[in-house]
């Protein structure tokens, strides 16, 4: 959730605050057992955890039992808001709000982005140099993953650029559309479906102009007191129109009605507001559903994720009338900055300063590398980071000495091993581990790894005493004698995050660096190939035992011991290639469309068809320019095809995938305006940093 | 304006340039009254859907060529929503099921029974039957083909089946039995000629015929696609006389020199570059199986007679695993992987004798 919404959210809380005492007094009386819970992911891995559990539970449940944690749990489900969001509370305010930035030298967006959003809006406003360009500034498309400050860039914008903002918020009950098979006992009943809301919504915010004040337009607009608009700061004629919380687009019907209400209010030519959508990268599922992988055949328009493309109707998408920003990740460097003045900000206006400890820098720098670029999550983990210490603190503070600096060495051990159940992403956690586990292939007799540990020595011992050498292979078979595997491929079954179809991406991405020889690599990816084709076509045909076939394939196939040259793990390609895909698609459609408007009987083109034969033609009206007769640009996604040798990508697959993605970009039409510079383009993960490799 | 190949399409049997015989033969059965369910089938771009639209002009005059296109909404039994672009006139409608991915089944079978159980209410009609012609008829799964065959019994008095393929070899026996089959060559070189001639003529375009012929060489009987290059070439140069240089598609150019790096080197290394090319192949909409055909026979260009077959073995194993399964990259890469490693026996002269 975007931090427009704490704002509403902050208003039910009182109305629901009796409802959630109550439900904190059940929670009050087990605060162990929910603390259990929240530990419990790192008991899957193989280490036991660093920290000192019960020491710090009693600390915690001494000076702040009844609070923070009862709460927390009664939260969740009554607000919708997500766990960790609400673990650190403190006054009743989360730092996300109360440290929100208000000037745009405290945004953490690169500035170049924030520029080019307040560029658009100028011309939006005025109509650039030439006054002429505000027709085509009907809307502005913020797109980008959760947590890397849309919403909030245009809400710092808005007082910069003095104009206000007037958000569209979704009614909980009501369904969009009037048709749906509902009710049918309201015969005579007047209803308004959302969508109709919706419709008169934005016609009326876009072109109305100011004849209400502030207050008075809120009230005129809200048609029950679900669904309210509120504008949100003074009304000078300036007016942007947000919409974030967009209705379901998922749903078919509610996506026509939508599109066709966001098009009629473009093309309204009355229209004197811009239209802000902010749209959150929902990043593809990692489980293969059913049918969501590519296949052979094309599909019609299955995609399960919101994008610009589902939100906006493709007679929009390719017309002057929007522009899109897609804003990046937050980059280590901006976020470091934001976090450490929001510290000093906290310690030095609240008065605190005495009382307790600042998070150190080594937490912000922890929390940095563990967000992933989210800031959001950034800031909650430190303000959670900060109530851990707050309530340690007096203890340590009570009794100096050298009692009191062992005690806070331990503190930072443990303030990180708690930091890091909260902030990082366990699933990735686990999941390289479990790779490490496969693609290691460690076998009994293996030699210790350098740096390993005595008590890793110790260990891999123990395990080796209690593995029975398998019996010796006929000789005609003595090519497939391995020795007894330390891999206990039922452990890893019950443990594992992902599921079978999602681990075999994973290996196929990082087996060739395990590999020494081609026959090594052809036997995983044989056995990844044959496990992909056994079963049926659907999700209940598949090999119940793909999980077992695969991982223990792979274990079969690779070389042993397994050489280490400082293998990095990759997250799979493939899901960047099933959007390159789908944007290929969706080329195509546009250009099956655009020959489509000159049907003629028998002249219909299927998109194979234009897939494979059409590129020559297309190039060549590209390159003619002829106006009447233009093909979609879109269809460069698909026709456009150059061959680019990477002569340095032999030994450094970051490279490689570098060559890979400025070739994407070619293609880009130069929309897409990359920097970050910092942000590696390959995406391997650096939160990896398991020692047990 | 449209393209060429849109602009001079034949609208009536009489217009169309060659297989006469083919023609005269669509027109008596058109005009006899008792048309049966048909099957198209030729080698793309040879004129099938050409000749099925004259065919369906012949059958129901100019009202026939007032398209519309709808947009449906079907239903899967797992309550999923596809949305289907389905063109036709008041006679005929025309679907491409493989635009619908799996879901063809429930689409064809709708849509059929739909038709079946309207009658035809134009009463100046010619016929009381309504045509559905279905395209792309070889990439229809088992289970839509098995549902086909059934309803073209059932409903025959009020529709009539056209069905369009590349080969009927991906057919179900049922169908082909049922139909009656339409093959469809494609045109002979000079039949291509004069086809270019009359569009240049048309044009009031000057060619000479060495450039003619040698689009028509370069195409190899896919009529489309002489006439896409056609438009290409004149639009890229003005005046079509002399040798011409024609480039292949980006994308044929690529699997070729992805044949290439796979006989440069094999190793570990090579197979993380070779893998990202195919990615990029896949990610702009070439089918697998095609990347796979195309590079299997540059490489087999390039290597030594003995392993020839073997590649094209473990391509023809790949394939068909490719289309059992869901993750195309995995058998593309395996193949290739498969590829460099009997390469590379091959060159250290290692006994692979026991392989197969």
């Amino acid at each position: 959730m975007a931090p427009s919404s704490y704002i509403i959210s902050h208003r039910e809380r009182k109305t629901s605050s009796q409802l959630s005492q109550k439900r904190a007094s059940i929670f009050d009386s087990e605060p162990s057992s929910s603390k259990k819970q929240r530990l419990k992911p790192l008991s899957a891995l193989s280490k036991p955890p660093v920290f000192d559990l019960t020491g710090s539970q009693s600390n915690l449940s001494q000076s702040s039992k009844p609070t923070v944690k009862g709460k927390a749990k009664a939260y969740p489900q009554a607000l919708g808001k997500s766990e960790d969001e609400d673990v650190t509370r403190e006054n009743g305010t989360l730092w996300i709000d109360m440290y929100e930035p208000t000037t745009e030298a405290e945004l953490a967006v690169h500035i170049r982005k924030v520029n080019d959003v307040k560029q658009w809006l100028r011309e939006a406003f005025e109509g650039g140099p030439s006054g002429k360009l505000r027709k085509y500034r009907k809307v502005l498309a913020l797109t980008g993953p959760a947590g890397t400050a849309k919403t909030t860039t245009l809400r710092v914008l808005s007082h910069e650029l003095d104009f206000s903002i007037m958000e569209w918020r979704n009614s909980v009950d009501e369904r969009f559309h009037k048709q749906d098979e509902y009710d049918e006992k309201g015969n005579g009943l007047e209803y308004e479906g959302l969508s109709d809301k919706f419709h008169a919504f934005l016609s009326r915010a876009t072109s109305s102009n100011s004849i209400l004040s502030a207050t008075k337009a809120s009230s005129s607009y809200s048609y029950s007191p679900s669904s309210s608009q509120r504008p949100l700061s003074r009304d000078q004629g300036r007016r942007v129109v947000l919409l974030e919380d967009l209705p379901n687009i998922l749903h078919p019907p509610t996506q026509t009605a939508f599109q066709s209400s966001l098009y009629s209010a473009v093309m309204n030519q009355g229209a004197s507001f811009p239209i802000v959508i902010v749209i959150s990268d929902a990043g593809a599922r990692g489980e293969s559903d059913s049918d969501g992988l590519p296949s052979q055949t094309w599909k019609g328009k299955g995609r399960e994720v919101v994008d610009i493309r589902t939100v906006l109707p493709p007679s929009l998408l390719h017309s002057p009338y929007v522009t899109q920003i897609s804003f990046n990740a937050i980059a280590p460097t901006l976020m470091k900055r934001a976090l450490q003045n929001i510290v000093s900000t906290h310690f030095s206006t609240t008065g605190r300063k005495g009382k307790c400890k600042q998070p150190s820098k080594e937490v912000i720098d922890l929390i940095t590398e563990t967000s992933n670029g989210d800031i959001r999550s950034a800031i909650m983990s430190l303000q959670f980071a900060y109530t851990t210490s707050a309530t340690e603190f007096p203890l340590i503070s009570s009794s100096k000495g050298a009692k009191g600096r062992s005690k806070k060495s331990e503190k930072a051990v443990n303030s990180r091993a708690l930091l890091e159940v909260t902030s990082r992403r366990e699933q990735n956690l686990v999941l390289f581990h479990l790779l490490g586990k496969i693609l290691y292939n460690k076998r009994k007799g293996d030699l210790p790894s350098s740096s390993a540990s005595a008590r890793d020595v110790q260990r891999e011992k123990e395990i080796d005493m209690q593995l029975n050498d398998p019996p010796r292979l006929p000789s005609y078979l003595s090519e497939h004698d391995r020795r007894a595997s330390r891999v206990d491929v039922e452990a890893l079954y019950s443990d594992t995050p992902i599921d079978a179809s999602l681990l075999s991406l994973y290996i196929q991405q990082n087996y060739t660096q395990y590999c020494n020889t081609l026959d090594e690599c052809d036997g995983v990816i044989d056995w990844l190939s044959w496990v992909d084709s056994s079963g049926g076509e659907s999700w209940l045909q598949a090999n119940p035992h793909q999980f077992h076939l695969v991982t223990l394939g792979t274990l079969h196939s690779l070389p042993s011991p397994v050489t280490r040259r400082g293998q990095k793990p990759y997250k799979p390609e493939f899901f960047d290639n099933l959007k390159g895909l789908r944007e290929g698609e969706d080329g195509l459609r546009d250009v099956q469309e655009w020959l489509h408007r000159h049907e003629t009987l028998g002249a219909s083109w299927t998109r194979n068809e234009i897939a494979l034969e059409m590129g020559s033609v297309l190039k060549a009206y590209d390159m003619a320019g002829s106006t009447s007769f233009k093909p979609p640009h879109t269809h460069r996604k698909f026709s456009r095809l150059e061959f680019v040798r990477g002569t340095t990508t032999v030994t450094d697959p970051v490279d490689d995938k570098e060559v890979t993605s400025d070739l994407l970009d070619v293609d880009g039409d130069g929309e897409e305006r990359r920097d970050d510079p910092e942000k590696a383009p390959g995406g391997w993960l650096e939160s990896d940093d398991i020692e047990d490799w | 304006m449209s393209l060429w190949v849109d602009h001079y399409r034949p609208k009536t049997l009489d217009d169309l340039h060659y297989h006469p015989a083919l023609s005269a033969r669509i027109k008596s059965l058109a005009k006899a009254g008792d048309f049966p369910h048909m099957l198209f089938y030729g080698p793309s771009g040879a004129g099938k859907k050409t000749r099925i639209a004259c065919t369906l002009k012949e059958l129901y005059g100019k009202g026939v060529e007032k398209l519309k296109i709808d947009q449906r909404v079907f239903m899967t039994p797992s309550r999923r929503k596809l949305d289907v672009n389905i063109v036709q006139s008041n006679f005929h409608i025309e679907i491409t099921p493989s635009e619908v991915g799996n879901y063809d089944r429930v689409v064809i079978q709708e849509l059929l029974k739909e038709i079946a159980q309207t009658q035809q209410v134009d009463i100046t009609a010619r016929h009381k039957f309504k045509v559905v012609v279905i395209n792309e008829a070889d990439s229809l799964t088992r289970d839509a083909q098995a549902a086909l065959r059934r309803t073209m019994e059932k409903y025959m008095s009020n529709m009539r089946i056209i069905l369009c393929a590349n080969s009927t070899s991906k057919l179900i026996a049922p169908i082909k039995s049922r139909c009656l089959l339409v093959r469809v060559a494609a045109p002979t070189e000079d039949e291509m000629i004069k086809v270019l001639k009359y569009v240049a003529s048309r044009e009031r375009l000057q060619t000479d015929d060495a450039a003619l012929t040698e689009i028509a060489q370069d195409a190899n009987g896919n009529m489309r696609k002489a006439l896409l290059v056609f438009e290409a070439l004149k639009m890229q140069k003005g005046i079509l006389s002399g040798p011409v240089a024609i480039a292949k598609p980006d994308w044929e150019t690529y699997c070729c020199k992805v044949g290439d790096m796979i006989i440069q080197d094999q190793s570990p290394s090579r197979v993380l570059e070779v893998r990202s090319k195919l990615y990029e192949l896949l990610s702009h909409c070439i089918p697998p199986t095609v990347i796979l055909k195309t590079i299997a026979d540059r490489v087999v260009e390039l290597v030594d007679e003995s392993l020839k077959a073997d590649i094209m073995h473990w391509a023809a194993i790949y394939e068909t695993r490719m289309r059992v399964g869901n993750k195309k990259i995995f058998h593309l890469e395996a193949w290739v992987v498969k590829v460099m490693s009997l390469y590379k026996h091959f060159f250290y002269d290692i006994d692979m004798s026991g392989f197969d």
